[in-house]
């Protein structure tokens, strides 16, 4: 099966300023996508132009087979778009928002009354459908307008921090939203800057920093590529001389560089070796009587990836 | 739901290029109504603007039936008839006078609420989606820039017009006066709706081209207010200078030189003077010589006749019926009849009627289309780039010479 997105040296220049400076990205069909990097990065301009809102400077795009240059008006049909900042109509109602928009791909009167609601049921916004748009919380404008992007039954649904500006519960019910569009067959393209929120959804991620890839692909093939080593967190049942006792015998192990005992007690290990090694480190400790209550990784996995990653790039650059 | 009904991207070209400019069209014009409609404020205006006519039209009435009552009582003094006519004459096209009276004024209220009104409604067009940061949505759906501007356009222009055909019933009173005929309502509302399109239009292209709805509002007024007071302050400076050269000696008559009429072909009021002078229904009018002087074709009034031409080498005299004949000055006597199909077949020698309106309302017209075109053009950004990077296209930058201009 093709890509369901493709893009080849996308570039987009401001003047003298480069904003993305030659993207290339592969996304298969159904993937959950995420695009990380810092504010400024290009996220917004990369999904923009793929949006058929700015055209490239240089290189191209392709979404399902379409040229995003040459027939944005086919590419507008088979993308839904959510902008990072988006207004709402005022003196309009939830459904005729939505209606307004079905009307906008010219479906037809019959079709639009059933999709506007079962859209306003996926979104969980069915109670909210008389009410005026412009009285709607943020997290509910956000939802609609995740709504407004599926009228017309998209294959590919590009998302523009969508999660920025809501609270946590809002931000899990909008994931699992996602997943749910991703079961539907969806191909999903986020771009965010929080990242543990793209670490649990995506599929594949590309590292984004300055307008360029810095890493691009499976969240897991990317770790194995660019980590050396990582930080992991345990807690060992017991009183401080359990504590101490597990200290002493993890020190003692060759897997493990360094353990520091954190105020909290918990232990903090420097693990060189890949997920291997942890697990039979893990499964050695628990033979040696240690109660081991719990053993991950410290703080967001990709959060330190992306670290790291950017931080090898300045390094080169300097 | 099948799938035939699917927005498909292999249709033809040509019908989903229709399509979505139909679909523009209604997308846009139903939610624009539907926000605009809301509530009983567009009502109420309906109903105030519509009293506010009706007083206007009441006290015209007023102010005319009391001069009418003083001429005729001047008529029976014996004071005026003093051109053989009896005073029957005098007092009988007092109610024609009266219809007139309100025709005119009814039209230039309506052209100056179309002046004010228009601009308001589409200056906000294009400039509040942007300022909303709703454009970009619309934008990424396959509506045709077209369908949308024309869509927001018909919209915005369709209250201005429910409240000018609202003012239908009240303008057919001056059938009861007399004066006044269908024909001249038909052209007066032709021209109101043309006026109303170029003047929405500009309003639109304004919103289009600046980002702000205030700026684009006030630009709209600015160029409303040239159109109207602008076009005939320098209609009138060229005029007064048109019989002097440069060092203000008076020239001779043949080398005065001719001011484009032109120049006030887009100022509706100037218009309405043409359309009220068409209906004089006796004597002298300013308007019509004010339209014969921007012309420059004559227009022959006298005390009882319609506006005429007069035709050359020839006197007109009209009888009080406003029946006109052709008369020889010399005296030589010559077929009243023939003269007057003369004057028939010649148009720019006959009754100087349509002479002027029809321009005003085709200028309009005609830059309604161009400032709607020009504003799919300003609000179609990766279209109109699109075409500008294809005539440069560059070769690819190389990854590394990207990379290198990133650097600070």
């Amino acid at each position: 099966m093709t890509a369901a997105l493709r893009t080849r040296g996308l570039v987009k220049r401001y003047g003298r300023t480069l904003a993305v400076a030659g993207v290339d990205l592969e996304i298969a069909p159904g993937e959950i996508f995420g695009l990380v990097g810092p504010n400024g990065a290009g996220k917004t301009t990369t999904i923009r132009m793929l949006a058929t809102l700015l055209p490239p400077s240089a290189g191209e795009a392709e979404i399902c087979g379409y040229d995003i240059a040459r027939q944005p008006d086919s590419v507008r049909r088979v993308i839904g778009y959510m902008p990072d900042t988006f207004g709402v109509y005022d003196d309009m109602r939830v459904w005729e928002y939505l209606d307004f928009f079905a009307r906008c791909y010219g479906i037809s009167a019959a079709r639009r009354r059933q999709m506007v609601g079962d859209l306003l049921d996926l979104v969980d916004l069915a109670a909210k459908r008389e009410d005026y748009v412009q009285a709607l919380s943020r997290g509910m404008q956000q939802r609609l307008c995740l709504a407004h992007a599926l009228v017309h039954d998209p294959q590919v649904l590009l998302l523009d921090e969508p999660a920025s500006g809501l609270d946590p519960r809002a931000r899990m019910e909008l994931r699992e939203l996602l997943r749910e569009l991703s079961t539907l067959g969806k191909t999903i393209v986020i771009s965010s800057h929080i990242l543990p929120e793209l670490e649990e959804l995506c599929t594949a991620v590309a590292i984004i920093d300055r307008g360029r890839v810095l890493a691009a692909g499976p969240v897991e093939q990317i770790q194995a590529r660019f980590r050396h080593g990582s930080v992991a967190r345990a807690r060992v049942l017991g009183d401080a001389e359990a504590i101490v006792a597990a200290q002493r015998f993890l020190a003692a192990q060759p897997e493990v560089a360094s353990v520091e005992i954190l105020p909290d007690g918990r232990l903090e290990l420097a693990l060189p070796g890949d997920e291997e090694a942890s697990a039979v480190l893990l499964s050695r400790t628990v033979s040696n009587g240690h109660r081991v209550a719990s053993f991950a990784p410290a703080a967001s996995d990709l959060e330190e990836l992306f670290l790291q990653i950017t931080a090898i790039d300045e390094e080169t650059a300097a | 739901m099948t799938t035939d009904q699917l927005p498909g991207p292999q249709r033809s070209r040509l019908p989903s290029g229709l399509r979505s400019f139909w679909a523009g069209i209604s997308a846009v014009s139903t939610k624009e109504l539907r926000g605009r409609m809301r509530g009983r404020r567009a009502f109420v205006v309906v109903t105030i603007y519509l009293l506010l006519l009706s007083l206007f039209a009441f006290g015209v009435y007023q102010l005319l039936q009391e001069s009418a009552a003083q001429r005729s009582q001047w008529a029976f003094d014996g004071a005026v008839p003093e051109d053989g006519f009896s005073r029957g004459f005098v007092s009988g096209p007092v109610s024609a006078e009266i219809g007139h009276a309100l025709f005119s004024g009814i039209v230039v209220v309506q052209t100056l609420l179309i002046l004010v009104l228009a601009p308001a409604f589409t200056s906000g067009a294009i400039s509040m989606e942007r300022e909303k940061q709703t454009l970009e949505l619309l934008i990424t759906t396959p509506l045709s820039t077209l369908g949308m501007v024309v869509g927001k356009l018909l919209s915005a222009l369709a209250y201005v017009f429910l409240l000018v055909v609202a003012s239908i019933p009240l303008m057919s009173i001056v059938f009861a006066f007399g004066g006044v005929g269908p024909e001249d309502l038909l052209r007066a509302y032709l021209l109101l709706f043309a006026v109303a399109f170029g003047v929405g239009a500009i309003g639109l292209f304004m919103s289009a081209l600046v980002g702000r709805t205030q700026i684009a509002t006030v630009l709209s007024y600015v160029i409303v207010l040239g159109l109207t007071i602008g076009t005939v302050a320098t209609h009138t400076y060229l005029l007064a200078t048109s019989d002097r050269d440069d060092e203000g000696n008076f020239l001779p008559v043949e080398e005065r030189r001719q001011v484009p009429e032109a120049l006030l072909w887009l100022n509706p009021l100037v218009a309405d003077l043409d359309l009220i002078c068409i209906t004089v229904p006796t004597g002298y009018h300013f308007t019509c010589s004010y339209i014969s002087t921007v012309t420059g074709r004559p227009y022959f009034g006298d005390s009882f006749g319609g506006p005429m031409a007069q035709p050359a080498g020839m006197a007109v005299e009209c009888m009080p019926n406003g029946e006109c004949f052709a008369v020889d000055p010399v005296g030589a006597g010559i077929d009243p009849a023939g003269a007057a199909a003369d004057i028939e077949e010649d148009l720019g020698l006959g009754f100087a009627r349509d002479l002027f309106w029809p321009r005003t309302a085709g200028a309009f017209m005609a830059l309604g289309v161009a400032l709607t075109l020009l504003s799919t053009q300003l609000i179609a950004p990766s279209r109109r780039l699109r075409r500008r990077q294809r005539s440069a296209l560059r070769p690819l930058d190389e990854p590394s010479a990207s990379a290198a201009e990133v650097q600070p």
